[in-house]
């Protein structure tokens, strides 16, 4: 049982410390070796979450407020998952551009590994303070990643980032001095005692957080970095490591927060100007990443409806919810960048007859779509709905409107992007298609747009495992 | 007593930093004033705790000194970014942010 | 206690003072000698509140190598081009950016008392570390909480290390590598500067590590002024930066992390527990490792380089 858990962390780490100690031309296949491999621990964690709801484990068999606790449950578990597919297929498309004898692959993938290995261990973490360090080098790696691309732009974006993300550490640190100036403890589970924790302090760590998770108004780094990220890189960062923060405020929010306060109604406005906002942004794009960047803007504030509609279906749906549209961002970040290395470009416009100069591509991107707008049968479709459900059976009527708008907004940018690459009838530009991608590098991110589409077909299993999720203080 | 003053000295060094992230336009003087906040912060996380049996609490100095190697790998890795952003434009500065389409 | 008050007051307004000329300071490079003097001051407050191992830290690492780290990096940016280099200083300050910094300020404030006032928690965690002290066979509690009760986050934490190398290196791979050098070591006053403190540095380091044990100290003390050693040769062209980091120079910036994380794992092996607390020998050769792998690491960052290799004098 500790085994599992320990790969997951472990085994990405000891990957890392391999590519760094070999010669660089190894570091590819030692990379893709380590991220097939700790996957496999995946396999008995996930039966052990089925079986018994959480796992828990206190590091060095120190009771937990002296020593750290790792919490696995079934959001853990799928979360987890989603993180094996995507870098694995943002592996495929990155291992074209990082060639062992390329300058850079020194450095990139042991960076790559390395926001693996954070990304896991933030995600098991039951700890406030190794939360923090987890979300700190999880920032810090994104940023280096995001550098990458080595362009003015990207650079600046990066730096916005970094000092953005430094003020958000700042809140989340205060918040937490305070959490154990209080309580006398950083554990990540109900205050001992049952007293309830002090509303300052969980102000501030969520304020902390919601900077991390890109909430809006405090999303203002997420398209430039998104936008300007290699592909790859966008696509691990939408779907898993930019929603770590997101994870860890559902985790501190239903633990922590006190029962009668406007709070719930003031994060769920946020959440529904955050989709508002980042639907209508993105509607007006005229490159494809950010458009992608922008509809992570709205699907933030989209999932943030489970913090008002507090209930075990609602984290449910959210937590379904967050796994489809991981696969579809993904999906749809590794696509772009397909395009842009062979055509050049990702500005909508210049797309026109992609569905015929890069097919393979485009639909890709219209599977990826439909499942962001929540159409049956994608998986869009299950978690939109389990949240309405909820919404209405608790006649909260702000966030059924939130939701409902959410896919009528997704609908209206993701059909345009469609209209203008797939179904323009006038081709403005040549049928060449100068640097076609590998063929293994479409197919990744077709495969990734595909199991979005599958999870909604045969929804169960994950939907059995997100029922065991809901945290302590979810009724 | 002690603890208020330094609460006080806290709150005005993060003021400080405030007032320097905001009228700084060069990057290092942003990666200063942010450094100040920090230590500001740092300082707070210390004293919000209280000595057992008469000796101060180890967590929040693991805690803290965690903090500062954390904070100094931030603003080495930020010096770099700096250093070839202002290599590639020629300015180590941030233009005004405009958040629509470039 | 009229005694210990006058001391807070004058620590806390030359700190409040420093912070502003590290602010309003009209040249670049004064800001950054003030913010060095800022963590001296800082490394003082700590000691004056009674925890030595952070005035240590933050002396070392909080005021020395970041400001080292800076001053680098300022001297890159004029290499590249000195006008550019300190141009678009500071904005006039309107009004409304003092209005809120003195709001920002004052909201820390309020903060910090509510935070003051909500203290006298059972600090369980802290008194649980104290209690359990003597099962770790060291005596300083700070260094067990970062070595054995709280492990994972000191891994984490090198692993930040790690990523700021390797993030720093990828955006520095294509610039030519400047002369690290200002004065050469061939120079007599130089020279017989660099024999004196560079040893004195590894004798310092060491005591900082063995003594981190029981007293204040430990292994990122004792790495940070291993690393100040690294500066100081780097600076007097004793070692030169390389463009490839050989494989020793690999294996000593994972090394730490490596020993550290192994000993947690390793226990998994015979069954037993994840991150299990090592022995006591084992302890110091985890903190060795950990002292080479942050001196390696910080040297590097400030040469911003690979690697380094030693000159024949």
């Amino acid at each position: 049982m500790t085994n599992a858990l320990a790969g997951v962390v472990f085994v990405p780490m000891a990957a890392l410390f391999a590519v760094i100690l070999l010669p660089s031309r190894y570091s590819r296949a030692v990379a893709i070796a380590g991220l097939l491999l700790w996957p496999i621990f995946l396999i008995p964690l996930t039966a052990m979450v089925r079986a018994e709801g959480a796992v828990t484990l206190a590091l060095g068999n120190w009771p937990v407020p002296l020593g750290i606790g790792w919490r696995v449950d079934g959001l853990t578990v799928v979360t987890l998952w989603l993180n094996a597919a995507v870098a694995l297929a943002g592996t495929v498309r990155a291992a074209g551009f990082f060639d062992p004898e390329r300058h850079g692959a020194r450095t990139y993938w042991p960076l790559w590994l390395l926001l693996v290995t954070a990304t896991n261990a933030a995600l098991v973490s039951a700890d406030l303070f190794n939360l923090y360090v987890g979300l700190e080098l999880i920032t810090l790696v994104s940023v280096a990643l995001i550098a990458t691309a080595d362009n003015v732009p990207a650079l600046r974006a990066a730096m916005r980032y970094l000092l953005l993300g430094m003020l958000g550490s700042l809140f989340y640190l205060l918040g937490v001095g305070m959490v154990y100036g209080q309580t006398g403890s950083l554990a990540l589970a109900v205050p001992a005692g049952g007293a309830a924790l002090d509303s300052t302090a969980l102000v501030l760590m969520l304020t902390g957080l919601m900077v991390k998770a890109a909430v809006f108004p405090l999303h203002v780094w997420l398209p430039d970095s998104y936008g300007q990220a290699p592909g790859p890189v966008g696509a691990l960062l939408a779907a898993v490591a930019g929603k770590v923060a997101l994870v860890a405020l559902w985790r501190i929010w239903f633990l922590f927060a006190p029962d009668d306060t406007a709070l719930p109604w003031l994060i769920g406005a946020l959440g529904s100007a955050a989709v508002v906002y980042g639907s209508l942004a993105a509607m007006v794009q005229t490159r494809l990443k950010r458009v992608v960047a922008y509809s992570s803007v709205a699907q933030v504030g989209f999932l943030l409806m489970v913090v008002p509609l507090a209930s075990p279906a609602a984290f449910q749906g959210a937590g379904f919810h967050l796994l489809v549209h991981g696969f579809a961002k993904a999906a749809m970040f590794l696509a772009a960048a397909n395009i842009l290395i062979a055509l050049g470009t990702d500005a909508v416009g210049r797309l026109s007859g992609l569905d015929k100069r890069m097919p393979l591509e485009a639909f890709t991107l219209a599977l990826a779509g439909v499942t962001l707008v929540g159409l049956p049968p994608t998986g869009g479709f299950i978690g939109k709905w389990k949240l309405l459900e909820v919404a209405w059976q608790q006649a909260g009527w702000a966030w059924l409107i939130t939701i409902l708008l959410s896919g009528l907004l997704s609908a209206a940018y993701v059909f345009r992007i469609l209209a203008m690459t797939c179904f323009h009838p006038r081709h403005s530009g040549s049928r060449a298609v100068p640097r076609k991608p590998p063929l293994a590098a479409s197919l990744a991110a077709l495969l990734l747009a595909l199991c979005g589409v599958v999870i909604g077909m045969f929804p169960g299993p994950v939907l059995r495992l997100l029922a065991l999720a809901a945290p302590g203080g979810v009724s | 007593m002690t603890a208020e003053l330094y609460v006080f000295a806290a709150a005005a060094v993060f003021g400080i930093g405030v007032h320097g992230l905001l009228i700084a336009r060069h990057l290092m003087r942003k990666l200063l004033a942010v450094n100040l906040m920090l230590s500001a912060v740092f300082l707070l996380l210390l004293l919000f705790s209280t000595p057992i049996g008469g000796k101060p609490d180890p967590i929040p100095q693991a805690l803290v000194l965690t903090g500062i190697v954390i904070a100094v790998s931030s603003t080495a890795f930020a010096l770099a970014l700096m250093v070839r952003l202002f290599r590639l434009s020629g300015r180590a500065t941030l233009p005004r942010f405009e958040p629509d389409d470039d | 206690m009229i005694g210990t008050l006058a001391v807070d007051l004058l620590l806390v307004s030359i700190l409040i003072g420093l912070a502003w000329q590290v602010v309003r300071g009209r040249v670049l490079f004064r800001a950054i000698v003030f913010f060095v003097a800022f963590g001296l001051i800082m490394a003082m407050i700590w000691g004056r509140l009674g925890v030595p191992d952070l005035a240590l830290a933050e002396a070392a690492i909080g005021a020395g190598l970041t400001g080292a780290l800076m001053l680098g990096a300022f001297r890159r940016l004029v290499e590249i081009d000195a006008r550019q280099a300190v141009s678009g200083g500071l904005r006039p300050s309107p009004r409304l950016s003092l209005l809120l910094s003195l709001l920002a300020g004052l909201l820390v404030a309020v903060l910090g008392l509510a935070g003051l006032e909500l203290r006298g928690g059972s600090g369980e965690a802290g008194r649980a570390a104290l209690d359990s002290l003597h099962l770790t066979g060291l005596g300083n509690p700070v260094s067990a909480v970062l070595l054995l009760f709280r492990g994972l986050d000191t891994v984490f934490e090198m692993l930040v290390l790690l990523g700021a190398f390797l993030g720093a290196r990828h955006v520095a791979e294509r610039d030519r590598r400047s002369g690290a050098a200002i004065a050469s070591h061939r120079l007599p006053m130089v020279g017989a500067l660099q024999m004196t403190v560079v040893p004195l540095a590894l004798v310092v380091a060491l005591h900082l590590l063995r003594a981190g044990a029981n007293d204040p100290g430990g292994a990122f003390q004792a790495g940070a002024v291993l690393a100040a050693g690294g500066v100081l040769l780097t600076l007097t062209g004793r070692v030169v930066p390389q463009a490839q980091a050989g494989l020793l120079t690999r294996f000593s910036l994972i090394f730490g992390t490596l020993m550290l994380a192994g000993s947690g794992i390793v226990p998994l092996i015979y069954g037993g527990v994840l991150m299990a607390p090592p022995g006591k020998t084992a302890i110091y050769a985890i903190e060795a490792a950990m002292m080479v792998s942050i001196g390696v690491t910080l040297s590097l960052l400030f040469s911003a380089s690979a690697g380094l290799r030693a000159v024949r004098s």
